[in-house]
């Protein structure tokens, strides 16, 4: 296999092989052995629930004088009355900036930063997060600010106005970068401007939010039974089980309840939205409604991402679009879960003079998961992958902990990580395509594209049906009541 | 005798007390072994027992600021290609693939000079060109085992496989299960010794994309590009990394080629690996297929120096987003104990809620959406920049916003900071040089760019002491020194309509 030239130089090659070892020849990495599988148990946090139902996970990490806390609450967006869209996230931003019943936001700033610890609020769609880290001699005192943000906290006025306006400013900014836009309004075609994951806050929702709203929602998810936090650190389990106890011993217990979120109905019908914009690429996403969570074909779905989207080279889409053709720099995507639907969303920026050849060629993609196996190399690819990257998500202790709150907050199993290498080895690929049947109908997704149609190798028409969006309009209707 | 503030002294005694044979801070230079191989490698290895895992980077002291007018993007283009195989990888049978490759390249090469013509290139004969181009490259395409790098790692558990290039070096990066350190040491010595550069013409229209996607289309990216256009008259600090759009269209990649046997050599190269490894049987095994890698020749040093800034510089980007102002000011590079002072000035001007600019452009006044400065800007090699990048709240403005920034600045030269202040921003600087290696690969990149850059990683640890060291006479003499209208760039940009 070796060419001439390497072999008319095998002499002198082999003068020196004697002295530089073996990296002389073309070496073939696919010929070492398979090394010994690694014996790796993932490190277990302890869990206990406090008094007043607050449960904690705690790992030690004696790595470095450091502690991260991360705490999570279920209260979302999820929640929000429609008219008031952003209260929950305008909540995670003053929940730290506005301060507590004791201290200001300034004196609470100016403390952490002297000691410079950190603790940082936010809502998103489901869960309030709150992220301390200190260093471990700090430990007390910032845990009593923690704890304080948490229980007593005040929302002053001038800390909402502030939260208020730079929200404003960030609405009056999202549409900057062409990607974003095409992200922002597939969301809400996917799920619906009704729904209130396709839904967006505007100046005018934001104008509406008081500061009794944000009290009332704080009122009415905060409390020590709907809350879990994680401690990983330099410390014991039995001084974070003290320190705990002391910081949130005072916290009462209460009722808890939740609205009902409406139900989420696929609205996507092969609809491509076209928003122009004076950019260089044709900005893409595209998809419909995704998959909900704890469903058995977790795993499927999974191998079924990777050959697809997964973002490695050796994803479909990716060897396609970009190493084949030179289309992209990037495509990534796959089919996400849920509480009830997530999202089934590929997303490109593409050579706007080659769109609807790219555009045709992932519609290809897709049906031939459908109306193919995938390849046993392929396949054996995806499964090994998983299973031989496992040990990477307890790289950190703070990692490790963070893998094992996600999958308490979204209600896994106990056993799922002792379960999960396993489950990925029994993905066969009958079980792929039935996934890539089940959970993905290329008739149905809807592509929205930001760019300009006259760089386009054809009309997007020939596509599929076509609607246009007037970006301009859209931003100028959000921004109306402030001018 | 250095004065040590009350508070750093706690500090340190929390690095002292972390015990347990843990990587605390004062330990780290007794955890560090080093090696340099014959052929000039340096290898740099920590050994940490977390999960079975380890964490490897090298790079090679090279980026944009080595290239020269014509072929900007080179240094980040060859990194695109270094991932493209070797004889053994990445083709079904090299042997048959070889002589289709190399018509690829005489044909590519042929169109790269009918390109650069632009105007006065035979149209005919781009065609021509181009169809016998694509035609070649099928064929090749018979023959391409697509991106085995990238399947090779998968299959073994690999994670985080990419690569960057900046404008000082060009780093590769692979974290990895830790029975795969033989895999590693094959793999990587076998890309930097036998790289075959198979798809050049594909990839490069793949950053041509790149291009357009994260600086055409990023608003601030843009700006940045023209910023750096604008305060580095001479210096090739004015280049874009990715290079220019003329560049990536007709670059050959004979060009590159000669790019990479220029710099990617041992002696111009350090080598990482951070995590669950034995140094002995590490070093062994690195020696044995990095060790064979040729010596090569010093690479070429750069001549030209930024010539000193003699008047204000402005420009202007007209473009469809809000608006931003990006200013700067030219500072000498690291090691110098101005460079250090720089960084302590850019947290005190906007690290955290209570920094100066936060707090009053951003909460009080609320004259902007937010605010930034940073230091040793675009690089660390040649003097750089401090900067400051803002954002106007609607309606405020770029000139409003320009405005404050300069009487903070000014403020600097004539009131010393604070005892508090200074010391909230070093407490904040030695907090973060702990987390810096909270994870494998953040260890092991720190101590690679201080290896690599500098000649020894251990300057991290005097960098540190240097800001430390900076008192409120350094921050007031660093201000009156740079903060001047003379020494000043700015770059706005500025709204334009959609249609």
């Amino acid at each position: 296999m070796r060419t001439r030239k390497m072999l008319m130089g095998l002499t002198a090659l082999a003068l020196l092989a004697a002295v530089a070892g073996p990296a002389l020849a073309q070496l073939d990495p696919k010929a070492l052995p398979e090394p010994a599988p690694l014996a790796f148990k993932p490190p277990k946090p302890v869990e206990f629930t406090l008094g007043n139902g607050l449960r904690v996970l705690y790992l030690e990490d004696r790595d470095l004088p450091l502690i991260n806390i991360m705490g999570y609450l279920k209260c979302g967006s999820l929640y929000e009355p429609a008219a008031k869209a952003g209260l929950a996230s305008m909540m995670g931003t003053v929940l730290r900036t506005g301060g507590t019943k004791m201290m200001t936001g300034d004196a609470i700033d100016e403390e952490l930063e002297l000691l410079a610890a950190t603790v940082e609020s936010s809502i998103g769609p489901e869960f309030a997060s709150l992220a301390a880290q200190c260093l471990r001699k700090d430990l007390g005192r910032v845990l009593e600010i923690y704890a304080d943000i948490v229980m007593n906290p005040e929302f002053r006025e001038d800390r909402i106005d502030l939260a208020r306006n730079q929200a404003v400013e960030g609405i009056r900014r999202r549409w900057d970068m062409p990607i974003q836009a095409a992200g922002i309004l597939f969301t809400e075609k996917a799920y619906g401007a009704d729904h209130p994951l396709g839904r967006r806050a505007t100046p005018a929702t934001l104008a509406s939010v008081t500061r009794q709203d944000l009290l009332d929602f704080y009122g009415r998810y905060f409390a020590p039974n709907n809350c879990l936090i994680g401690v990983a650190g330099d410390l014991s389990a039995a001084e974070a089980k003290a320190l705990l106890s002391k910081a949130f011993g005072v916290w009462k217990k209460r009722g808890v309840a939740f609205p009902a979120v409406p139900p989420l109905v696929e609205r996507s019908d092969g609809t491509v939205f076209y928003a122009y914009k004076d950019t260089p690429q044709a900005n893409m996403v595209l998809g419909h409604l995704g998959s909900r969570r704890l469903n058995p074909d977790e795993p499927a779905l999974e191998i079924m991402n990777y050959i697809l989207s997964g973002g490695t080279f050796s994803a479909r889409l990716m060897k396609e679009l970009r190493s084949n053709r030179g289309l992209t720099y990037g495509v990534y995507g796959g089919v996400e879960a849920g509480p009830d639907r997530g999202l089934f969303m590929i997303s490109s920026q593409l050579k706007a003079e080659r769109f609807v050849e790219a555009l045709g060629l992932i519609k290809g993609q897709i049906r031939d998961l459908q109306e193919r196996p995938v390849g046993d190399a392929e396949l054996a690819e995806a499964r090994n992958s998983a299973v031989n990257s496992f040990a990477f998500r307890f790289e950190t202790k703070q990692a490790a902990l963070l893998e094992y709150i996600d999958l308490r907050l979204e209600g896994y199993p106990a056993n799922y990580l002792d379960t999960y290498v396993d489950s990925i080895r029994k993905v066969t690929k009958a079980d792929v395509q039935a996934a890539a049947k089940k959970y993905i109908d290329p008739e149905k997704m809807i592509v929205l594209v930001v760019g300009d149609e006259k760089k386009f190798d054809k009309p997007l028409a020939s596509f599929g049906k076509v609607r246009p969006i007037d970006l301009e309009a859209v931003v100028a209707k959000e921004l109306a009541p402030l001018k | 005798m250095k004065r040590i503030p009350d508070y750093v002294a706690i500090v340190l005694a929390a690095f002292l007390s972390a015990g347990n044979g843990a990587l605390a801070a004062q330990d780290l230079a007794g955890r560090v072994k080093t090696k340099t191989l014959a052929n000039g490698l340096t290898v740099i290895l920590v050994e940490r027992h977390g999960a079975p895992v380890f964490s490897a980077i090298y790079g090679f002291k090279v980026g944009s600021v080595d290239e020269l007018p014509g072929i900007t993007g080179t240094a980040h283009l060859f990194e695109h290609m270094a991932f493209k195989g070797t004889p053994k990888i990445g083709t079904s049978d090299y042997e048959k693939e070889k002589p289709v490759m190399d018509e690829v390249n005489r044909v590519g090469r042929e169109l790269s000079i009918e390109i650069v013509k632009g105007d006065r290139a035979d149209p005919a004969k781009l065609k021509d060109l181009r169809e016998k181009l694509a035609a070649l490259e099928k064929e090749q395409s018979r023959y391409i085992v697509k991106d085995e790098i990238d399947q090779i790692y998968n299959n073994a558990g690999g994670v985080e496989l990419n690569a960057g290039t900046g404008t000082d070096s060009t780093q590769y990066v692979i974290s990895l299960p830790s029975n795969r350190l033989e895999l590693f040491c094959v793999m990587e010595s076998e890309r930097i010794r036998n790289a075959v550069l198979r798809e050049f013409y594909t990839e490069r229209s793949v950053i041509q994309e790149e291009r357009k996607q994260t600086t055409e289309a990023v608003p601030n990216r843009l700006l940045s590009e023209i910023f750096m256009g604008a305060a580095f008259l001479a210096h090739p600090y004015k280049n874009p990394v990715v290079g220019w759009a003329s560049d990536i269209a007709s670059v050959t990649l004979e060009e590159a080629a000669a790019f990479k046997a220029k710099y990617y050599t041992p002696n111009n190269c350090v080598l990482a690996l951070v995590g669950d490894i034995r140094p002995e049987a590490a070093f062994a095994l690195v020696e044995k297929y990095f060790g064979a890698i040729p010596r090569g020749e010093d690479p070429p040093v750069l001549r030209t120096v930024e010539p000193k800034q003699i008047g204000e510089r402005r420009v202007t980007l007209e473009f469809a987003a809000e608006p931003r102002v990006l200013m700067g000011f030219h500072t000498p590079p690291f090691p110098s104990a101005d460079n250090a002072t720089a960084t302590v000035v850019a947290n005190i001007l906007s690290q955290g809620r209570t920094s100066r600019l936060y707090r009053d452009l951003v909460q009080t006044q609320q004259i902007a959406a937010n605010v930034s400065a940073s230091a040793a800007r675009p690089g660390m090699r040649y003097g750089n920049l401090i900067i400051v990048s803002s954002a106007p709240r609607f309606p405020h403005t770029n000139v409003e916003v320009e405005a404050a920034v300069v009487k903070h600045l000014d403020a600097l030269k004539s009131e010393p900071v604070g005892d508090k202040e200074l010391q909230k921003v070093k407490n904040n600087i030695a907090a973060g040089y702990i987390r810096s290696m909270a994870s494998d690969m953040g260890l092991a990149s720190t101590l690679l760019r201080y290896q690599l850059l500098f000649g020894d990683w251990k300057l991290y640890l005097t960098a540190q002491n240097m800001y430390d060291a900076v008192t409120a006479e350094d921050v007031m003499r660093f201000a009156n020194a740079y903060f001047t209208a003379e020494n000043r760039t700015v770059a706005c940009l500025v709204k334009k309509a959609a249609r």
